[in-house]
């Protein structure tokens, strides 16, 4: 802040940024008036449940659809107005946007050669996503894993300030996914703005310094990692008591939920382990077990975006099945 | 980890564009088997013609030898002229069923201009393929028609202004088929509307016995555009090349709005 010894990042002010961005098919609102700012030199996670407008939203940004309302710039302008839009934005939306009858370097010395980048830079990052083996091959015959890989390195060829990836880990063996991770982290080291969706909380918490949570097209989260997990894994306390329910009634407040079991077993919500036991014992109420419980990382992506879930799966009933 | 080396001046030309798009279509393998076809089509044709036209044909038609030559060298063109627009059509609606549109589209964003890359080199491509489809069997025949007494001369206007005429017919049946696609983003539909368009209207408008339909004959694309190469039509070449003109301004022109407005 004001040190003038400090070079400026190149990447400075490269933000993407959305004012009552909305997409409507039909009847149906796939993104609601969204808005947000993805800053640079940090890895930003675009994370929701499948339909939750995650890719509308990122094909808006490469105005690839058109917004029905609202707009989103990438760094002050509509990304068709850049000079250079491969330079100032890469992106993989879709593994599968590649012509399958041409071989991978091809597909991208084509790409390249709209920018002007030649058969170095195709190499480069033919190297850098590890094709080598394959780029001669038409991409028809192409694993999930291999045509990820390929849009990656469509999108790192014009050395882009922000990346946008979709789902990038999806269909990438264990080694790829640590490899998008480490890509990801390396490149907002670098100052560049780094956009990637999950509907993976796991996979977000581990590579995302930010997290945009989407759900049914609205934003119900929009804040960092740590403080999103913070919020969500907030305690459940799991205690026993012989007088369970007279503490029960002890703990009773708002926003604490207790539900009680059997044989003196409370899990309660809403309290911490200490602030239990204090009442406890302040109050001569033998406790026999005090558990805290902390919710995994799923339960507290699951808890975000109860409700807005647009394809709900049944539960699957074993005494059903049994029959 | 290296990731930064792409060229410092690198941007989004007309001259990329163009460049990419005539990348994307030499590696393809449609492509290179469609323009095979074509030259071996023309060449067959116009062995097979030239074989079987007795000598008594070539002295009755006499004077008009080199117009006899013309259209036996140019019998083909009816029949490639359909290889090329099913790969006019393909050149476009490929990158939809493939869903390369997206990765065109991220690169070229404004879409027009890719969509006047694919045209400019499809037809200048199509063109010289043209060219060799009808100049080569030129000079394949020739001497098997001297022979049967009809004589001809590459230097005479009459013969190699059609020759130039038919090459040029098929680079536009090219890009027609290809604004087609682009309007209709379907292989199967924009094949069967463009091949509908260039060999069905013509049969189904001249069999209506109406002189409104002859007329309207004469303004159907294929039609127009046969005038490039053969003789004995209402229309001159320049009342052609407008009409044949007019069909793909049209086309283009709805192309490109639809392009812009539509999602990707």
């Amino acid at each position: 802040m004001g040190d003038e010894t400090v070079q400026p990042s190149p990447y400075a002010g490269r933000m993407i940024h959305a004012e009552g961005l909305t997409k409507r098919y039909g009847s149906k609102v796939a993104v609601d008036s969204i808005d947000f700012t993805i800053r640079p030199g940090i890895v930003t996670g675009f994370l929701g449940p499948n339909g939750a407008g995650k890719s509308t939203t990122m094909r808006m940004i490469l105005g690839l659809d058109r917004p029905t309302a609202g707009s989103v710039t990438v760094n002050g302008k509509h990304y068709a107005d850049h000079a250079a839009p491969l330079r100032e934005v890469g992106a993989l939306l879709d593994a599968k946007a590649v012509h399958t009858g041409r071989t991978a370097y091809n597909h991208l010395l084509a790409m390249g050669a709209t920018h002007g980048i030649g058969k170095s830079r195709v190499n480069e990052v033919i190297g850098l996503t590890g094709l080598d083996s394959v780029a001669g091959k038409r991409v028809g015959g192409f694993s999930l894993g291999m045509g990820q890989r390929l849009g990656i390195a469509a999108a790192l060829l014009g050395d882009p300030a922000t990346l946008i990836l979709d789902e990038p880990v999806n269909g990438l063996d264990p080694e790829g996914v640590v490899w998008v991770r480490q890509l990801a982290r390396f490149l907002a080291g670098e100052g560049r703005t780094i956009f990637l969706s999950s509907h993976l909380m796991s996979e977000m918490a581990q590579t995302a310094d930010h997290l945009i949570v989407l759900g049914r097209g609205r934003i119900i989260a929009d804040a960092p990692v740590a403080q999103i997990l913070a919020g969500a894994t907030r305690g459940a306390v799991k205690l026993k008591s012989p007088r369970a329910s007279e503490l029960a009634a002890l703990l009773a407040a708002q926003d604490v939920v207790i539900t009680s079991g059997s044989e003196g077993q409370l899990d309660v919500n809403g309290l911490t382990a200490a602030q239990i036991g204090e009442a406890a014992a302040s109050a001569g109420i033998p406790l026999h077990e005090l558990t805290p419980i902390n919710a995994s990382l799923e339960q507290a992506y699951m808890e975000l975006t109860q409700g807005d879930v647009e394809y709900h799966s049944t539960a699957i009933n074993p005494e059903g099945v049994a029959r | 980890m290296t990731t930064t080396t792409a060229a410092p001046l690198s941007r989004l030309t007309s001259v990329g564009i163009v460049r990419s798009e005539w990348i994307k279509l030499r590696t393809l393998r449609s492509t290179v088997w469609s323009f095979a076809i074509v030259i071996v089509i023309s060449i067959a044709f116009s062995l097979l013609f030239a074989s079987v036209v007795s000598s008594d044909m070539g002295q009755v038609i006499g004077a008009d030898g080199a117009q006899f030559v013309v259209v036996v060298v140019t019998a083909g063109i009816s029949f490639s002229q359909l290889v090329v627009a099913v790969l006019g059509a393909l050149v476009i609606t490929g990158e939809y069923s493939t869903g390369m549109i997206r990765s065109t589209f991220a690169a070229v964003p404004h879409r027009i201009p890719a969509l006047l890359g694919k045209a400019l080199v499809l037809f200048v491509t199509t063109f010289v393929v043209g060219l060799i489809s009808t100049f080569g069997p030129y000079f394949i025949v020739t001497p098997i028609l001297a022979s049967k007494g009809m004589e001809s001369s590459i230097g005479d206007p009459d013969v190699f202004l059609p020759l130039i005429g038919g090459a040029f017919y098929l680079a536009c049946v090219a890009i027609f088929s290809l604004a087609i696609g682009a309007i209709l983003r379907n292989s199967a539909g924009g094949i069967a509307v463009a091949l509908g368009a260039i060999l069905v209207l013509p049969i189904l408008v001249s069999i209506i016995p109406a002189d409104w339909a002859t007329t309207l004959g004469q303004y159907l694309f294929s039609n127009a555009g046969t005038g490039f190469y053969s003789p004995g039509l209402e229309f001159d070449f320049w009342q052609n090349l407008a009409i044949v003109a007019g069909w793909l301004v049209v086309l283009f022109a709805g192309a490109s709005v639809l392009l812009k407005r539509r999602d990707a």
